[in-house]
């Protein structure tokens, strides 16, 4: 099975309502679980799209930063409170979920991050660490319930998940920063 | 060198998209979370309170027609409750004392309402109000003992109680205030104590003008 094939079948496997039900029924599965593998199947997915449509990325996205703002501005619209709540009150804004993580993230993404100069990665992922330190810090600190569908202590565990992979990236960059890789070689 | 055009004007293109999707997504970058989305549509709606019976710390049944031609201003609660409810009771009194003195019980009732029918029985709701010095008369607190009516009334309302399975509730807290036609004419932020205060005064005044 090629990874086209094998994106598509998780792709599907997610869609099945009684698992998309499950891993939305915890806050932090939905938020860094579901959509984030969302966002992978669109990546397996992606060399369909590239080798179908190779001279419309070639044209539209030759130096990689419009499927990369594409991918930021995606990411960053599911990582607010009310979008998540919404997904699952409406049904329009959860096959938008369906639609445009995959898709409108995961596909651009592939064909972005070659493209992109190091500089340009550099930055994606400094956006990255930001956003996430500061969700982090909001869903831990906010003594409100942001999300009305799930429980106050669910909101911390995911503040606690965002700043988990804020530092993470953190610690990457720092990597990237202090070690030549080819010095090891 | 037209490449780099495209791309520009891809990268417009793209920003473009996520300013409109922002844009709807937020209501005109007004309500980033469902709460606040959920208040400005509760005020643009104005739900009419239903047609529920309640019942209060003195074992008394009524409807909301009991208050008819006065301002009605609710909480939902229960009594169970050690974090967020004594807090919103305790903000809840606060307004009660800033109000003119004239106005309380003549124009306006203060009414808590539990949401947890099956404990919180009169007796445990006339021991409830007297920590916080409700009289059970200008401000009651009261039950609604039939399931279905409560639920109605919460979904109009829409407070959201999702119970964690330990007999605690997790639940959206405001200040509600229904007028004299058992509308609900405005959802206020119930840890602005003084901008609660200042509004519903206001109100009031406007109305003994006319």
């Amino acid at each position: 099975m090629n990874q086209k094939t094998f994106g598509l079948g998780l792709f599907i496997f997610l869609i099945i309502p009684p698992v998309a039900n499950l891993m939305e029924s915890v806050m932090i599965i939905h938020m860094h679980m579901q959509m984030p593998i969302l966002v992978i199947t669109g990546f397996l997915m992606a060399p369909f799209f590239q080798s179908k449509f190779s001279r419309f990325f070639e044209k539209w996205n030759h130096n990689g930063i419009p499927g990369i703002l594409l991918f930021i501005i995606i990411v960053g619209y599911w990582m607010l409170p009310r979008t998540m709540d919404e997904a699952l009150e409406l049904w329009m804004v959860e096959l938008f979920k369906f639609i445009s993580l995959p898709f409108l993230a995961g596909v651009p993404l592939r064909d972005s991050w070659k493209k992109l100069e190091q500089a340009g990665k550099n930055t994606v992922i400094i956006i990255f660490s930001i956003a996430f330190i500061v969700m982090g810090w909001l869903y831990i600190n906010a003594t409100m319930q942001l999300c009305n569908n799930y429980l106050l202590i669910e909101q911390i565990t995911l503040g606690w998940g965002f700043l988990t992979m804020g530092i993470a990236f953190v610690i990457f960059l720092g990597y990237r920063f202090f070690f030549n890789p080819s010095a090891y070689e | 060198m037209i490449k780099n055009r495209n791309n520009t004007i891809a990268s417009i293109l793209v920003i473009l998209f996520g300013i409109v999707l922002f844009y709807i997504g937020t209501d005109g970058f007004q309500a980033f979370t469902a709460e606040t989305a959920r208040v400005n549509q509760l005020i643009d709606d104005k739900p009419k309170f239903p047609d529920v019976t309640l019942e209060d710390s003195n074992g008394r049944k009524y409807s909301i027609s009991e208050f008819k031609d006065k301002y009605v201003f609710i909480t939902f609660l229960y009594t169970s409750c050690a974090t967020v409810c004594p807090q919103l009771e305790m903000n809840m009194s606060k307004v009660n004392d800033l109000l003119p003195s004239k106005h309380i019980g003549e124009d306006i009732v203060f009414l808590s309402i539990s949401f947890d029918p099956t404990r919180d029985d009169p007796e445990t709701l006339n021991k409830y109000k007297d920590a916080f010095n409700s009289d059970g008369e200008t401000w009651r607190m009261a039950r609604i003992p039939d399931q279905s009516e409560l639920d109605s009334l919460l979904k109009k309302f829409g407070v959201i109680v999702i119970p964690d399975g330990n007999g605690n509730f997790s639940h959206n807290s405001a200040f509600y205030l229904v007028d004299k036609k058992g509308r609900l004419i405005d959802v206020m932020d119930y840890q602005e104590i003084d901008e609660a205060a200042k509004k519903v005064t206001n109100i009031l005044a406007n109305e003994t003008e006319e």
